[in-house]
């Protein structure tokens, strides 16, 4: 029942924000939607963590990685809504937005929401893909959001690329399923029966099977190199849907990965699938280092930092054990920190009117809370103590270097690179003089809360995680990590 | 009958997805997309044959009225309206390209595929075939710079895998049906959303003329 609620209540959103025609309703709405989406995984992480798996119906199942995912999703959705009304109300009076397109937003807002949602909880592979192919169509319209040259441009690159890898991702679901059919099995198939059921096929074509799903899911999660899409619709979506891109998109899709993993695992053993995690991670990481010191926008520099956070989750899950426990509290972390910038890179771009990095001097001057938040974003997604990527990354090298030498020392090279890249941009734009046409002062007070809010609670996670998330952690880790 | 679903149709549909790669006007494309969607179909129907299952029979009905009518008139009346700036123009000059394709195959024939001939035995070159289908229309989409172009080389590629699922012996499954429902529905807002806002901004469906991200 409170999984229908979920969902029922961001389609009941989306449905009012459609038919109503006062922008105050469409507001209170939205984020009073994310707030009872919130407030029921809560619930529902709490039930997963003393109770197991949650399946009220067999269709829907919601196992420990699943709530945790659908932790992250409540969180930065939230987080995204509150941010997107005031953002939003600071672009109309720029006269960037009218209230036909704000009305467009938050239905395609509260659909996304609930499509991630559905794809989490979802005990099935085939309804799984459906709802991350929905999500391309409501994400798309919504990179699209300004429609202007280059937001269409994105959109597109972004839709013929995903759909693509989404439809590899089908062929390689496809490739599973033929196990099932051979025991005459109708219906939707859940994850259990493909698990009970794959041992039939040949070795060799589960192998082929998971080398399509890691490559058509990998798209949408970003991985080098189909991450192509991600920098270009990161910087020309809004700021809150960059947000959640980030913080939301590329975690389910990594999650539908995972699963399969899961499955291959159970027969090919964890060797094949690790390797291919760990190739793709590093690949991840080492691109994101060599690309992040050319950069010029700050948002693609957010989105390559995406990329290359993505790319460390993806190797801790390859690496397994202590690197899988590390790789899922990176996952928790990066996902409130990232947002947290976006959102504060959105506040930026409020006050200066740009998104080249050239063009933002000192922000501390002009935007005293905002720069502050941003600087501590920046020194927390590079990995700075006391923020929890520190220790993170540390367990995943340290998790790695007995098996994976070469990979743990590479990977060091490049968070150096990426701590050094990552700082020379930051302080540029925070530090020196600013412009004298830009007058001192937050642009909105309100947009100040959601980014300090995500790095109050990524710190305080980072200094105690709570016994329920600790014990989702630590039952993820057994289900999905050998 | 057998020579017929098990051979003249699945030809076709091959045939229509090398023939994307040396057709020069979009016109072509568009009533080739519609070809192969009908040879897919009548594959379909062919199975319906043997199984009397209602909802692959409604689910022919679909693709027949998307695939078959909608889809190539939407894609003709496009080309029409915005005759002259439509251009079909590849990356790879056509000789190239026909290399290329052909390496294609001969991968889809080598051991790296080889364990997926197994599946079905009995159809094992069909689906050796479907597979064909799907890295030919992958290099339709990346070699390519029209928008339409590239459209179609997704819906071929759609067309390739769902070629592959009947092969495979997987056509009646729900799971597979719903997804091509969902796939048939989401491509149809895309083609008439998308496809006009990208020429409403760019003037012409030419990717090539995007250069707004070169920053």
């Amino acid at each position: 029942m409170e999984l229908f609620l979920i969902i029922g209540v961001l389609l009941f959103s989306a449905l009012v924000c459609s038919l109503v025609r006062q922008r105050g309703v469409i507001e209170v709405i939205s984020v009073s939607a994310s707030t009872v989406a919130l407030i029921i995984s809560l619930f529902v992480a709490l039930k997963v963590s003393t109770q197991g798996a949650y399946s009220p119906f067999p269709i829907f199942s919601v196992d420990a990685l699943g709530a945790i995912v659908m932790l992250i999703i409540a969180t930065v959705g939230l987080a995204a809504s509150f941010f997107s009304v005031f953002y939003l109300r600071e672009e109309t009076k720029k006269m960037i937005v009218g209230f036909r397109r704000i009305k467009q937003y938050f239905v395609l807002l509260n659909l996304f929401l609930a499509v991630v949602f559905f794809a989490i909880m979802v005990n099935s592979p085939i309804l799984m893909w459906i709802s991350i192919e929905a999500t391309t169509l409501s994400t798309a319209f919504l990179i699209s959001f300004y429609n202007k040259p280059s937001s269409m441009e994105a959109a597109w690159k972004y839709l013929i690329i995903n759909s693509v890898g989404l439809l590899l991702a089908f062929f390689g679901t496809l490739l599973y399923l033929t196990s099932v059919r051979t025991f005459g099995a109708d219906g939707f198939i859940s994850w259990e029966v493909l698990i009970a059921n794959a041992g039939h096929l040949d070795i060799q074509v589960m192998k082929i099977a998971f080398i399509f799903v890691l490559i058509g899911y990998g798209t949408k999660v970003g991985l080098f190199p189909m991450h192509t899409w991600l920098p270009d619709a990161h910087s020309k979506a809004p700021v809150p849907v960059s947000a959640l891109l980030s913080g939301v998109l590329l975690n389910v899709a990594l999650v539908a990965v995972l699963r399969f993993k899961l499955v291959t695992d159970v027969f090919v053993g964890n060797g094949f699938s690790a390797r291919l995690l760990i190739l793709f991670g590093m690949a991840s990481i080492v691109a994101a280092a060599l690309i992040i010191f050319t950069q010029k926008n700050y948002k693609r520099l957010l989105a390559y930092s995406s990329i290359e956070n993505i790319g460390i989750i993806t190797l801790g899950f390859g690496i397994g054990g202590l690197g899988a426990f590390a790789a899922l509290l990176h996952m928790i972390y990066h996902a409130l920190i990232k947002s947290s910038l976006f959102f504060s890179a959105g506040s930026l771009f409020l006050k200066y009117s740009s998104t080249k990095i050239s063009n933002i001097r000192g922000a501390i001057g002009a935007v005293p809370f905002t720069a502050a938040l941003f600087l501590m974003g920046f020194l927390a997604i590079t990995g700075i103590p006391p923020f929890g990527l520190f220790l993170t990354k540390l367990y995943i090298l340290s998790a790695g270097i007995a098996m994976h030498p070469y990979a743990v020392l590479l990977a060091l090279a490049s968070f150096i690179v990426l701590f050094i890249g990552f700082l020379r941009h930051g302080a540029a734009m925070i530090f020196g003089e600013k412009p004298t046409d830009i007058k001192p002062g937050e642009t909105n007070r309100w947009l100040v809360f959601p980014p300090l809010a995500l790095l109050i609670i990524a710190l305080y996670l980072s200094v105690h995680i709570p016994p329920f998330l600790y014990t989702l952690i630590t039952n993820a880790v057994a289900i999905y990590s050998s | 009958m057998d020579i017929f679903f098990n051979q003249l149709l699945p030809a076709t549909f091959f045939l229509t997805t090398i023939y994307f790669h040396l057709a020069r006007k979009n016109f072509g494309i568009a009533i080739g997309y519609g070809i192969q969607s009908l040879a897919i179909a009548l594959i379909l129907l062919g199975s319906f044959f043997d199984t009397r299952s209602l909802t692959l029979l409604f689910i022919i009905i679909l693709l027949v009225t998307f695939k078959v009518i909608i889809a190539p008139k939407f894609f003709i009346g496009l080309v029409k309206k915005h005759e002259v700036k439509f251009s079909s123009s590849a990356y790879l000059n056509l000789p190239l390209s026909l290399i290329v394709i052909s390496v294609l195959i001969a991968v889809v024939h080598s051991r790296v595929f080889l364990p997926l001939a197994s599946l079905v035995p009995a159809h094992s070159e069909l689906v050796l075939l479907a597979i064909a289908g799907m890295l030919v229309s992958l290099f339709l989409v990346i070699n390519r710079k029209g928008a339409l172009s590239q459209i179609v080389g997704v819906l071929s590629l759609e067309n390739s895998i769902v070629t592959f699922a009947i092969f495979s012996g997987l056509e009646q499954s729900t799971a597979l049906q719903v997804g091509i429902m969902f796939d048939i529905a989401v491509w149809f807002v895309i083609a008439t959303v998308f496809v006009s806002m990208i020429y409403k901004h760019f003037g012409t469906l030419d990717i090539t003329e995007m250069k707004q991200l070169r920053d």
